[in-house]
């Protein structure tokens, strides 16, 4: 399995052109399609993941230990006397993305299972979600900025059809709203990725082409010679690469973003600014606050399969984002705004958690319940410790799973009646008592029970951004505690939630629900037992997870803790 | 230097198979209940009973060597999150005692719950309850403990809200939950400054640390070895005194204390035997249990914090529950009440007093609620013919010692222990408690006598609130009857059978002194001699003084007037509330008759100093509208800014559009027009008229010349 992580990125792909070309008569067979073509991804996923090795520690600022590594040179342009410009077809797994190919497997596998439910258009449906599988896996492994970049802005296009096509009433705003507001963040994303390319060059290329005795120049001895500037700019290969970008002995002596920090705009290293661009980027993806007045109205609107995708995968293409480039390029201004950064990631805690309290529709309470949950990314990337860092990792994985779980017990009520308004039911228990079990544990499992995999995230978290003051001085102690409140308002949207929709005698608003209101059907508890399961497992077992990411987590916070004053 | 990974190394026993036995059986016994359906509660009590072999096992096997257990669950960035079990003394008898309750309970729900259809569900949660229990006491790692800690919550929630139907069992169960949540805020602050401080949370290393920690220049530093290499931590000296205070707010949630104390009363909506079991003789005393495995972490500043909280909750408790007409009202407020006296008692470095009263109040307050348990159960009986009434409520009772004697008996043994007088357990552990208390008040003398005042003034509330009970519900004349209309009633009200009376009569036999001891003097007691105060190991410099340092002369002579007083008091609580609530007393009239009482003392008194208006129609109500405002501005200002952003981006469209057409379209327009124009002109002057073109000709060529000319 030489190109594992190619199989598992394009599989959906052929996926799409099949289904394409598989003629409408046979249309029944889409969602087999969809479901066999994600499930093959899933398996060689899972294959990679067992193949993976934990217990190498990866560089995050070079190649070495990368794992599952393809590298080929897509394109090579010479432009003269500014360099060269070239494009890598890089995918590899490290400790920070390998959890996030699992999740993205898994997530998406499910969501084809919950696409049953598509009754209309189903060629282009199946086809666009194929099609976004692809985009979002390709997301996580690609370790080259500009392939990178593709599959992220990729993923525009079939979610804002999906949205758009087979949402609920306002989907064209929501979907229109979702594509500006991300458009926004790809610019910002896209100007970065500019000043990077303009002031990071590829020492191995550029030693080859150099011709400095031929092949035989180590990295270091090329660094150092650019260093002294012994190598002209138009013998220089500059590159995407975003490992490369990591590292600060790549960049051009005096070019925009150095590390000197002497080009300035308005008085301020454009370093810094390059920064805030990059993480305002990423953080309208997560979202936090006040980015994030997209994600209730996608959510409300969008079919069950693509909330749980969106919920599920695209919110933490945001916080792997930010890891691998904000972060890891620019750990010195990352240092500077951490401040910033962690009050946002608690603000968005406590103000996700307040807006949740007085939701009454229950997709719109679970989506202000992903803004506060993601407040916990940014807080335990901000405090940048070990256990910060793997706290946010980890509850990008778990919120993955859970918020699945969520958004479709939310799809299980719509189906049946077409209405979420929490008022318009009471006592459900009575009339389907093992609904009403995996919705208390889907709930427990959000409010972050001991038990489920939401508790050792968020108690990383914690103890991680408790701790920052104390190792690195990131951020104050005081943000974890404030940021606790967040587990209280939890406890309480949820349990009142709860106690409204599915304790007391039973109630519902239109008597023409009740043929309706039936107990979970074989292929619910499909797709609810697996994450339940997880859930249960990850919550128990944590290093299922922490093996694969210890050492990747270790490395990036010695980058982290190297680089950043 | 100590090295950190031999604290927590790997440790093995040969009883690590019996520990897990002890903690998993529960979690077995709620699980099998599930599949037994009508039978579960026959085979959930059997693995109960079986777990009580064990843990009746492990006590005698290890109850001189304790035995630990380590192991790693998982490592986290070069740290090893270790579980650990720690079988000592303590763990031992609460295991015994936990199984031992959990067992009568489950024995004597049987019957309880008999023509529930649901009980199945109900066994279920009782064994997950008692797996959790299992686990705060086994284990010793403090993020364990907070793991179960937080099962216990979901336990009790499940277990408060079991007759879900009912909007206001459901109500309490979410106010179990989100009260005990805000306690364990500060239970997770305390994991974060110990965890950041020490790298571990084991208990065992956590103490070792801590011994060796020192405060210099106001910072509290430690050294220590971590593979190999030396680590110094230091923290402001404040986040010691933090970290006791902060995982005392987890012990003030669990074990009701102000101020979070309001979800216990509330928690009786639950089924009697759950209440027996749950919140009064052990979850509700796990607050005291944890306060007792880190008894030897809190400094002075945290332990005064302790006193403070659990004399003021005792005090509030006995106040609330002077005029409760619901007969598990006063048991609830009652409970709180005691474990303000267990708290207290490790508050002044009480620690051996304060586990002793945890244990006989386990007892005597268990058997107090199974006994009401049959009131209720035999009271609901005589339900028929669509008369309803609350067979909880103490004004529909009256004369029940007639037809009721062996749950009269029962009670009787209880109360007496509850009410504190000698031959009976409670006063050993409350004469424990308070002559500790006295020895504390007099050394720190000034305002530390307020909670010693606040203790005694309990004594008095405790006797007359228990009177009060006994007098209006076994004595006089059964007012339903009278109520109902009913006038043979009395005769069809009868005892309960052997499976309710058993466990109850139980009870009240432990209520006695005799099988602490036959003493009257605490001290001499096995019990409070086989769980001996152990030493502090704070800094120096900010522990408090032990009152093992005290000299037992002190205590000797003390003892003598903190007996008197006490049994004093009570006898005078006795007198006062038979005075007022005899058959025909002035009270007992008044509170036949009024449906609430009257006075600011009675009001105060009757809504527990109005605490849950404080909580619900100020604080909930404001953070509620909080919230709304919160949405408010989320929709109305966030959001709407990105529609404004969006709505403006449009208009600057309209507006180039109208440039574009006037003026950069005008302007070719213009060109095309006048190309037009000129064009026209030009036509027309091609117009075949041949003298035109003659002119036109004439007119170039004298141009032409012209120019040329010039």
């Amino acid at each position: 399995m030489e190109h594992i992580l190619s199989y598992i990125v394009f599989i959906p792909l052929v996926g799409a052109l099949v289904v394409l070309l598989t003629p409408k008569a046979y249309q029944h067979l889409y969602k087999v399609l969809a479901i066999g073509f994600t499930g093959l991804s899933l398996l060689l996923t899972l294959y990679a993941v067992h193949m993976f090795d934990g217990g190498l520690v990866p560089q995050i600022s070079g190649e070495a230990n990368l794992q599952l590594v393809e590298k080929v040179e897509w394109f090579r342009l010479s432009l003269g006397s500014l360099g060269t410009f070239s494009v890598d077809y890089l995918l590899a797994a490290d400790g920070l993305n390998i959890s996030m190919l699992l999740l993205a497997s898994i997530v998406l596998f499910i969501g084809a299972i919950v696409c049953w439910k598509i009754k209309e258009k189903q060629k282009a449906y199946f086809g666009l979600y194929l099609l976004l599988s692809t985009s979002v896996l390709g997301c996580f492994v690609a370790l080259d900025f500009f392939l990178f970049y593709l599959f992220f802005e990729f993923m525009l296009l079939p979610m804002y059809f999906l949205v758009g096509l087979w949402g609920g009433p306002r989907r064209e705003y929501a979907a229109i709203k979702f594509f500006i507001y991300t458009l926004v963040g790809s610019i910002l994303i896209l100007i970065v990725m500019i000043g990077l390319y303009n002031s990071v060059y590829d020492p191995v290329k550029t030693a080859e082409l150099a011709g400095i005795n031929g092949t035989e120049l180590s990295i270091e001895e090329v660094q150092a010679l650019v260093a002294e500037g012994r190598i002209e700019e138009g013998q220089l290969v500059k590159s995407f690469n975003m490992l490369y970008m990591a590292n600060p002995a790549n960049y051009i002596p005096g070019s925009l973003l150095e590390r000197s920090g002497l080009s300035t705009l308005f008085g301020e290293p454009i370093r810094w600014m390059a920064f805030l661009a990059i993480f305002i980027g990423f953080a309208i993806k997560l979202p936090s606050f006040p980015f994030h007045t997209w994600l209730p109205d996608a959510h409300v609107e969008a079919p069950t399969p693509i909330s749980v995708v969106l919920a599920g995968v695209l919110l933490k293409v945001g916080g792997y984002g930010l890891i691998r480039t904000a972060f890891a390029m620019f750990p010195d201004a990352a240092y500077h705004y951490a401040w910033l950064i962690g009050f946002l990631g608690m603000f968005s805690i406590i103000y996700g958690a307040m807006n949740a309290l007085a939701q009454k529709d229950l997709k719109k309470l679970i989506a202000f319940s992903s803004v506060s949950h993601m407040g916990f990314v940014l807080l335990g990337l901000a405090a940048m410790t070990s256990e910060g860092i793997s706290g946010a990792i980890y509850q990008m994985f778990s919120h993955g799973l859970i918020s699945s779980m969520l958004f479709l017990i939310a799809g299980v009520l719509y189906d049946r009646t077409h209405n979420r308004t929490i008022e318009h039911y009471g006592g459900l228990a009575h009339q389907m008592p093992y609904y009403t079990v995996f919705v208390g544990i889907a709930f427990f499992a959000s409010l972050g029970l001991p038990g489920f995999s939401g508790f050792i995230a968020e108690l990383f978290v914690f103890i991680g951004a408790f701790k920052s003051s104390a190792v690195i001085g990131a951020i104050p102690a005081w943000m974890a505690i404030v940021s606790t409140l967040g587990l209280v308002l939890a406890a309480g949207y949820y349990l009142w939630t709860f106690q409204k929709m599915f304790l007391g005698k039973f109630w519902v608003k239109e008597k023409n629900w009740l043929p309706a209101l039936k107990d979970l059907t074989i292929r619910e508890y499909m797709v609810l037992v697996p994450l339940v399961v997880l859930i249960i497992a990850f919550g128990i077992y944590p290093g299922l997870l922490l093996n694969l990411i210890n050492t990747g987590v270790e490395s990036f916070v010695g980058h982290l803790t190297e680089w950043s004053k | 230097m100590i090295e950190l990974d031999h604290l927590i190394a790997p440790e093995q026993s040969e009883y690590t198979l019996w520990v897990v036995a002890l903690l998993t059986l529960p979690l077995l016994s709620g699980l099998i209940s599930a599949f037994l359906k009508q039978q579960a509660p026959y085979g959930s009590s059997f693995l109960i009973g079986l777990n009580l072999v064990v843990a009746g096992f492990l006590a005698l096997s290890l109850w001189d060597e304790p035995v630990s257990i380590r192991g790693s669950w998982f490592s986290l960035a070069g740290n090893d999150f270790t579980y650990s079990f720690f079988l000592d003394r303590l763990a031992l008898a609460m295991s015994v005692i936990v199984n031992f309750v959990a067992l009568l309970v489950h024995l004597f729900s049987i019957e309880y719950m008999r023509e529930d259809p649901s009980k199945p569900r109900y066994f279920a949660y009782l064994g997950l309850f008692t797996f959790s229990m299992m686990g705060i006491v086994l284990f010793h790692n403090l993020l364990f403990m907070f793991i179960f800690w937080e099962l216990v919550g979901l336990s009790s929630f499940l277990l408060i809200g079991f007759w879900f139907e009912k909007k206001s069992a459901s109500l309490a169960a979410n106010k179990a939950f989100i009260l005990n949540r805000i306690g364990d805020l500060g239970f997770i602050t305390g994991l974060m400054i110990l965890y950041t401080q020490f790298q571990t949370l084991d208990l065992d290393a956590v103490k070792s640390l801590m011994a060796i920690s020192e405060i210099e220049d106001g910072n509290w530093v430690v050294a220590f070895k971590k593979a190999g290499q030396e680590v110094m931590a230091s923290l402001d000296g404040r986040w010691l005194s933090a970290a006791g205070i902060a995982l005392f707010c987890g012990a003030v949630g669990k074990s009701a204390q102000f101020p979070l104390q309001v979800w216990l009363p509330d928690a009786m909506e639950g089924p009697t035997p759950v209440s027996a079991l749950i919140h009064a003789a052990t979850m509700v005393a796990a607050g005291v249990f944890m306060l007792a495995r880190i008894f030897v972490l809190l400094d002075a500043q945290a332990l005064e914090v302790v006193a403070i909280v659990g004399a003021v909750t005792a005090f509030m408790a006995a106040i609330a529950a002077l005029s409760q007409f619901d007969i598990k009202k006063v048991l609830a407020y009652s409970t709180i009440s005691q474990l303000g006296y267990m708290v207290l008692a490790m508050g002044v470095g009480a620690f051996s007093a304060g586990i002793f009263h945890l244990i006989t109040h386990a007892f005597f307050k268990a058997g107090l609620f199974l006994s009401a348990g049959i009131i209720i159960h035999q009271l609901h009986h005589l339900e028929k013919g669509g008369q309803k009434f609350d067979p909880q409520d103490m004004r529909v009772m009256g004369g029940l010692r007639r037809k009721m004697p062996v749950t009269f008996f029962a009670f009787l043994l209880c109360s007496l222990a509850l009410v504190g007088l000698p031959g009976f357990s409670g006063f050993l552990s409350k004469d424990a408690i308070l002559l500790d208390l006295a020895v504390w008040a007099d050394e720190k003398g000034g305002g530390f006598y307020i909670p010693e005042v606040l203790a005694f003034m309990t004594v008095v509330f405790t006797a007359f609130y228990t009177f009060r009970m006994i007098l209006l519900v076994f004595f006089g004349e059964f007012r339903l009857a009278g109520i109902l209309g009913r006038n043979q009633l009395e005769n069809e009200l009868h005892e309960g059978n052997g499976w309710l009376t058993v466990p109850a009569v139980i009870f009240a036999l432990l209520s006695l002194s005799i099988p602490f001891g036959f003493t009257l003097n605490p001290e001499d007691s096995w019990l409070m001699q086989a769980l001996p105060t152990p030493m502090y190991v704070v800094p120096v410099a900010y522990a408090a003084q032990s009152l093992l340092d005290i000299p037992h002369e002190t205590f000797e002579v003390l003892h003598g007037l903190v007996n008197a007083v006490s049994i004093g008091l009570a006898l005078a609580g006795l007198v006062l509330a038979y005075w007022v609530y005899r058959p025909g007393g002035k009270l007992q009239k008044s509170f036949i008759e009024k449906r609430e009482p009257v006075g600011v003392f009675g009001q105060v008194s009757f809504y527990h100093w109005y605490l849950n208006a404080l909580y619900e129609k100020i604080i909930l109500k404001g953070i509620l509208a909080k919230a709304r405002g919160v949405a408010w501005f989320d929709r109305w200002i966030v959001d709407e800014a990105v529609n404004l952003l969006a709505r403006l981006q449009v208009v600057i469209a309209y507006l180039t559009r109208w440039f574009d057409r006037v003026f950069v379209d005008g302007l070719v327009n213009l060109t095309a027009h006048s190309i037009g124009k000129v064009g026209q002109l030009t036509r027309s002057i091609q117009s075949g008229n041949i003298q035109a073109q003659i002119l036109v000709t004439f007119i170039f060529l004298l141009t032409l010349i012209l120019l040329l000319v010039l």
